[in-house]
C-alpha cells in the first residue's frame, strides 16, 4: 500500500476562474454540456457525468449589505469510507493504492445503485455510455507521477496534491492563521480521519459551515442502517409465517391425510 | 443557501414492477409451503399453483432487472461478488437461488406422487426463506442509500415483506378464482391467511409512518399523497380487509385485485417519491 494521496482544496483562496473545471474537462476528454440558467454564475448546478469538478458560487450578503460569494471548487471526496465503494454490485468501484476511489469503465452495467448512496451527490450515469462515473482523481497521471490536472492549473495553489498526511498538517496550520485572521468561522471538512467517512482523501477547508456550501453537516455511511433492517425484516418474517400457518392449521380431528 | 444535492438512481416502472412481482413471488411461493406443509391434501392447488406462480415471476424478474441496466449486457457482472454487506450483491445470488427453489418445488408438486411430498416439503421450508428474502431485500436496499425518505425509513424492509406476504396471497386467491376453485376448502385458507397478513400490513405501514416522523412527507402530503393514501390505504388495504371482516358477497376475485392493486401503488409511490 503506497501513501495515500489526497487533494486540499483551501476555499479562501479560490478566486472562482475555473480553471480547474476547465483543465478537468480537457484532461479528460469531458465534453461541454448545455449551460442551465439558474440564476448564478455556477455552471454546472450539479455533478454529472460530464463535470467532475465543480466551482461553487454561494451568494453570501455582507452585513452592511454587499453581495459576496463563498466559493468552493468542489470534487468527488474520495472517501475513506466510501458509500459507492460499497454499494457496487459487480466490483467495479475500486480503491487504488493510493487511497483513491475509481469506477472501472470495463466493468460497470450500469445499475446506478452508486449513483444513489453517494452521500455527496457526486457520482452520476452517462446515459450514453450506460455506465456511471466520476472524479478518477487524473488516475493516469497520479501513476506516472504527477498530480491532478485541477491541482496542476488552479492559479491560487487553492488545490493543493500531496501525500494526505502533509497535506493535512498544512490544512491545520492554515485554519489556525485564518482564525488569528479573523475569519471565525474558517473550518475544515474531512481532514480527520477519525471523523465522518473515516476521512476524505479530496479534503476542505470552509469559511462557513459545510450546510451554507450545500455539504451535509456530518456525512454517514448509507449503508449503516444494514443490520438493523435487516434484523426488522426477519422479525416481519417470523410475525407473517406464525399468522399462515394458523390460517393454514386444517382445523378437525385428524385431518384426511393420515 | 446551502441544500444537500443528491442523486436519484432513476429507477422507475422496470423497477418498481420488479419490487412487486418480486413481492408477489415471495408471497405466493411461502403461502405455498405452508399450504404444503400445514394443510392438508385438499390444498394441493394453492401449493402447485405457489410454486409454479412463483418460478414464472422469479424469471420476469430478471428480465425485468437485466432490461433496467444501463449496460444489460454485463449483467453477469453482478456475479462476480458475493459482498455480504451490499443489499444488491447479495440481492442478485438469492433471485439465482430462489430460482432454483421454485423450480424443484413446482417440479415436485407435479412429477413424483406422494413419495417425493416429505422432500418436497422439507426443501420448500428452506426455500421459503430465500422467498422471503426475494420480497424484503428490495425494501433494505433503498434504505442503504443517502436518499431521503429512503434513508430514514427502518421497516423498509419489513413492509414490502408484509406487502409480499398479502399480494402473494391474493395472487393465489385470484388464480384459485379463476381457475374454478373457489369454493374449495384451499381458497378459504388462503383467504384466511390473507385477511391476517393484511392486518399485519396495516399495522407495520403505521409502524413505518410513525419511525419515519417528518420524513414521510413526500409519501403521505406530496404530490403522491392521493395515491398512497386513496390507492393504498384504502382501496388496497382497508376496503379488502373491511369486505372480508363484514362478510360482504362480492366476487371472490375483487378484493383479492384490490390488494394486488394496493401492493403496486405502495412499490409505486416509494420509488417515485426519489424518481
Amino acid at each position: 500500500m503506497a501513501r495515500t494521496l489526497a487533494m486540499f482544496t483551501d476555499t479562501s483562496l479560490c478566486i472562482g476562474c475555473r480553471a480547474c473545471q476547465v483543465a478537468c474537462k480537457q484532461w479528460n476528454e469531458l465534453p461541454s454540456e448545455q449551460p442551465e440558467w439558474t440564476g448564478s454564475y455556477q455552471n454546472h448546478s450539479t455533478f454529472t457525468d460530464k463535470t467532475y469538478r465543480l466551482v461553487r458560487f454561494i451568494e453570501k450578503p455582507q452585513a452592511n449589505g454587499e453581495l459576496s460569494w463563498l466559493l468552493m471548487s468542489d470534487v468527488c471526496k474520495h472517501c475513506a469510507q466510501a458509500g459507492c465503494l460499497d454499494a457496487c454490485p459487480t466490483g467495479a468501484i475500486y480503491r487504488t493504492e493510493f487511497g483513491t476511489v475509481n469506477i472501472n469503465q470495463d466493468v460497470c452495467n450500469g445499475c446506478r445503485y452508486c449513483v444513489s448512496s453517494c452521500p455527496f451527490g457526486v457520482v452520476s450515469f452517462n446515459h450514453d455510455t450506460g455506465r456511471a462515473n466520476k472524479c478518477t482523481f487524473c488516475n493516469d497521471r497520479i501513476h506516472n507521477g504527477l498530480g491532478p490536472a485541477c491541482a496542476k492549473t488552479c492559479p491560487t495553489e487553492s488545490i493543493q496534491f500531496g501525500f494526505r498526511d502533509e497535506l493535512v498538517a498544512k490544512a491545520d496550520k492554515r485554519v489556525a492563521s485564518l482564525k488569528e485572521m479573523g475569519y471565525k468561522q474558517a473550518q475544515l471538512y474531512g481532514a480527520d480521519s477519525k471523523g465522518p467517512l473515516g476521512g476524505l482523501n479530496a479534503f476542505f477547508l470552509l469559511l462557513d459551515s459545510p450546510s451554507t456550501y450545500g455539504l451535509p453537516e456530518k456525512p454517514l455511511l448509507p449503508q449503516r442502517n444494514v443490520l438493523v433492517d435487516s434484523l426488522l425484516s426477519v422479525g416481519s418474517a417470523l410475525l407473517v409465517g406464525v399468522g399462515a400457518v394458523i390460517a393454514f392449521r386444517d382445523r378437525g380431528h385428524g385431518g384426511d391425510d393420515a | 443557501m446551502g441544500v444537500t444535492m443528491l442523486k436519484s438512481p432513476d429507477w422507475h416502472l422496470l423497477i418498481v414492477w420488479y419490487f412487486f412481482l418480486g413481492g408477489i413471488a415471495g408471497g405466493a411461493y411461502f403461502t405455498a409451503a405452508i399450504a404444503d406443509n400445514f394443510g392438508s391434501s385438499r390444498d394441493k392447488s394453492v401449493f402447485r399453483i405457489g410454486y409454479v406462480l412463483a418460478l414464472l415471476l422469479t424469471g420476469l424478474c430478471g428480465i425485468l432487472l437485466i432490461l433496467d441496466l444501463g449496460t444489460p449486457s454485463r449483467f453477469m457482472n453482478m456475479m462476480m461478488n458475493f459482498k455480504f454487506w451490499d443489499p444488491m450483491s447479495i440481492g442478485a445470488w438469492m433471485l439465482g437461488v430462489f430460482g432454483f427453489f421454485a423450480f424443484v418445488s413446482s417440479a415436485l408438486s407435479f412429477v413424483g406422487g406422494e413419495r417425493v411430498a416429505p422432500l418436497r416439503r422439507r426443501l420448500s421450508l428452506i426455500g421459503t426463506v430465500s422467498g422471503f428474502f426475494i420480497a424484503a431485500y428490495t425494501g433494505v436496499l433503498l434504505s442503504a442509500t443517502a436518499l431521503p425518505l429512503w434513508n430514514d425509513a427502518r421497516l423498509m424492509g419489513a413492509l414490502f415483506l408484509a406487502s409480499g406476504a398479502s399480494t402473494g396471497m391474493a395472487a393465489i386467491s385470484l388464480l384459485l378464482y379463476l381457475s374454478g376453485e373457489s369454493a374449495g376448502d384451499g381458497f378459504k385458507k388462503v383467504k384466511r391467511a390473507d385477511r391476517y397478513a393484511i392486518m399485519f400490513e396495516i399495522l407495520v405501514l403505521a409502524a413505518f409512518l410513525v419511525l419515519l416522523g417528518g420524513a414521510a412527507g413526500p409519501l403521505v402530503s406530496g404530490h403522491l399523497a392521493p395515491l398512497f393514501w386513496g390507492g393504498l390505504v384504502v382501496v388496497g388495504l382497508v376496503v379488502p380487509l373491511l369486505v372480508d371482516l363484514a362478510g360482504f358477497k362480492l366476487p371472490g376475485a375483487v378484493p383479492a385485485a384490490l390488494v394486488l392493486v394496493g401492493g403496486f401503488i405502495l412499490r409505486y409511490v416509494i420509488v417515485m417519491a426519489n424518481a
